[in-house]
């Protein structure tokens, strides 16, 4: 894919004089536990390599898509965006140019937004000639989004005040600057940004407590 | 696992409601990124936000109507005027539009749209700036599963003028709904 932003490449030689990283056999229910430079060390060296790539991905894949919500502001770019950046990344992984393991979450960052602002121009072009290689593990992230029920979100929409209501569906329905809803509402933006973070957090405890929320 | 510096969930809201500067988002891109409470914490707030933006608004406009008719959206449509009219929301229907018509918005410089339950006052949506056509008149997305709430529904229309003058026409919208 070539997007990532590779440094310098983890040699074979580099993995194959680290003694604890050859001894490394770890239970595989220790996956979940072991720390992301080890992901990234066991992927490299192919040492339980589907259960490390299965983990990273299980791992990070959320936190792609919420960075895709936030700054492409769609669901299906976000879900493109994680199969992307899961491609790159694994790839880069395999391939040991991943320079400084303890900090692969910022080496995701950047491809997130290097990939992001690719689609943002609509120049992002993906290549699925390895995904059939990869897809196995990237799909695995996609069960765990959770869904709000309608009708729950409905009713506990019900349960604001008018105003509180107001300042929600103005931000996030008619994505109103807060500048705009303070002067539609003739208050100020911090009382709208306290009403909309309170309001929130009583939708979000309502929601909980309703059962709103789907797989 | 914990975070030693959390982001506070005011911080998220901020972060979700498009209300941070730039720099302010990236510092918490990296934070949410490498930190596993909080990028959960923060898929708690985009959870509720993603469900408001996927609600159909009350208050929709003819594009937005034709986009929901493109993705399959079974739409039926009832023109009133002011005063008392009941509807049936038929099965099958997903989305029953109430054009609000018979009230002249031609001087309007904008509307505001209140639902409320005509027994007991209690206000349910108010849009203070409703999209509105001065010849189509203002368009209301009936759901089917507005089903729960009381069945007397009425719908305030106010045109504002330039020079802040107001009128109101009121809309009696008693529903059945078929099941």
């Amino acid at each position: 894919m070539g997007t990532a932003t590779a440094c310098c490449s983890i040699s074979p030689a580099r993995l194959g004089s680290n003694p604890v990283f050859l001894r490394a056999t770890l239970p595989l229910v220790m996956i979940a536990n072991i720390a992301d430079e080890d992901l990234v060390l066991r992927i490299a060296q192919g040492d339980h390599q589907h259960e490390a790539e299965t983990e990273l991905c299980r791992r990070f894949g959320p936190r792609v898509r919420l960075y895709g919500l936030r700054h492409l502001h769609s669901e299906d770019l976000a879900a493109d965006l994680v199969q992307s950046v899961l491609l790159a990344v694994l790839e880069a992984t395999r391939a040991g140019r991943i320079e400084e393991a303890s900090h692969l979450d910022r080496f995701i960052l950047g491809t997130c937004r290097n990939i992001a602002h690719r689609v943002r121009e609509r120049e992002a072009r993906s290549t699925p000639m390895e995904a059939a290689a990869l897809e196995p593990h990237t799909r695995l992230v996609e069960p765990s989004f959770e869904r709000i029920d309608v009708g729950a979100l409905l009713n506990c929409l019900g349960r604001l005040d008018a105003r509180a209501r107001s300042v929600i569906l103005l931000s996030f329905q008619s994505e109103s600057g807060t500048d705009e809803i303070a002067k539609l509402l003739e208050t100020s933006v911090g009382n709208i940004r306290v009403l909309r973070h309170r309001a929130l957090a009583d939708l979000r405890g309502c929601l909980d407590g309703v059962g709103g929320a789907r797989a | 696992m914990t975070c030693s510096t959390p982001i506070a969930w005011e911080d998220l809201v901020l972060y979700w409601a498009g209300d941070l500067a730039p720099e302010q988002v990236e510092r918490l891109d990296e934070h949410l990124m490498g930190c596993a409470p909080c990028s959960a914490e923060s898929a708690r707030v985009s959870a509720v936000v993603e469900g408001l933006r996927e609600l159909i608004p009350p208050v929709v406009t003819r594009v937005a109507l034709a986009r929901l008719r493109a993705r399959g959206t079974r739409i039926e449509e009832n023109t009133f005027s002011p005063g008392r009219q009941q509807v049936v929301f038929r099965r099958g229907v997903d989305v029953l539009v109430h054009r609000l018509a018979g009230f002249d918005l031609s001087g309007a410089e904008r509307v505001r749209v209140a639902v409320r339950v005509e027994s007991t006052g209690v206000l349910l949506v108010e849009d203070p700036n409703a999209p509105f056509d001065a010849q189509d008149g203002v368009l209301i997305a009936c759901q089917q599963h507005f089903a729960d709430l009381p069945p007397d529904i009425l719908i305030e229309v106010s045109a504002i003028d330039a020079s802040g003058a107001e009128r109101t026409a009121k809309y009696s919208i008693p529903h059945v709904f078929e099941h």
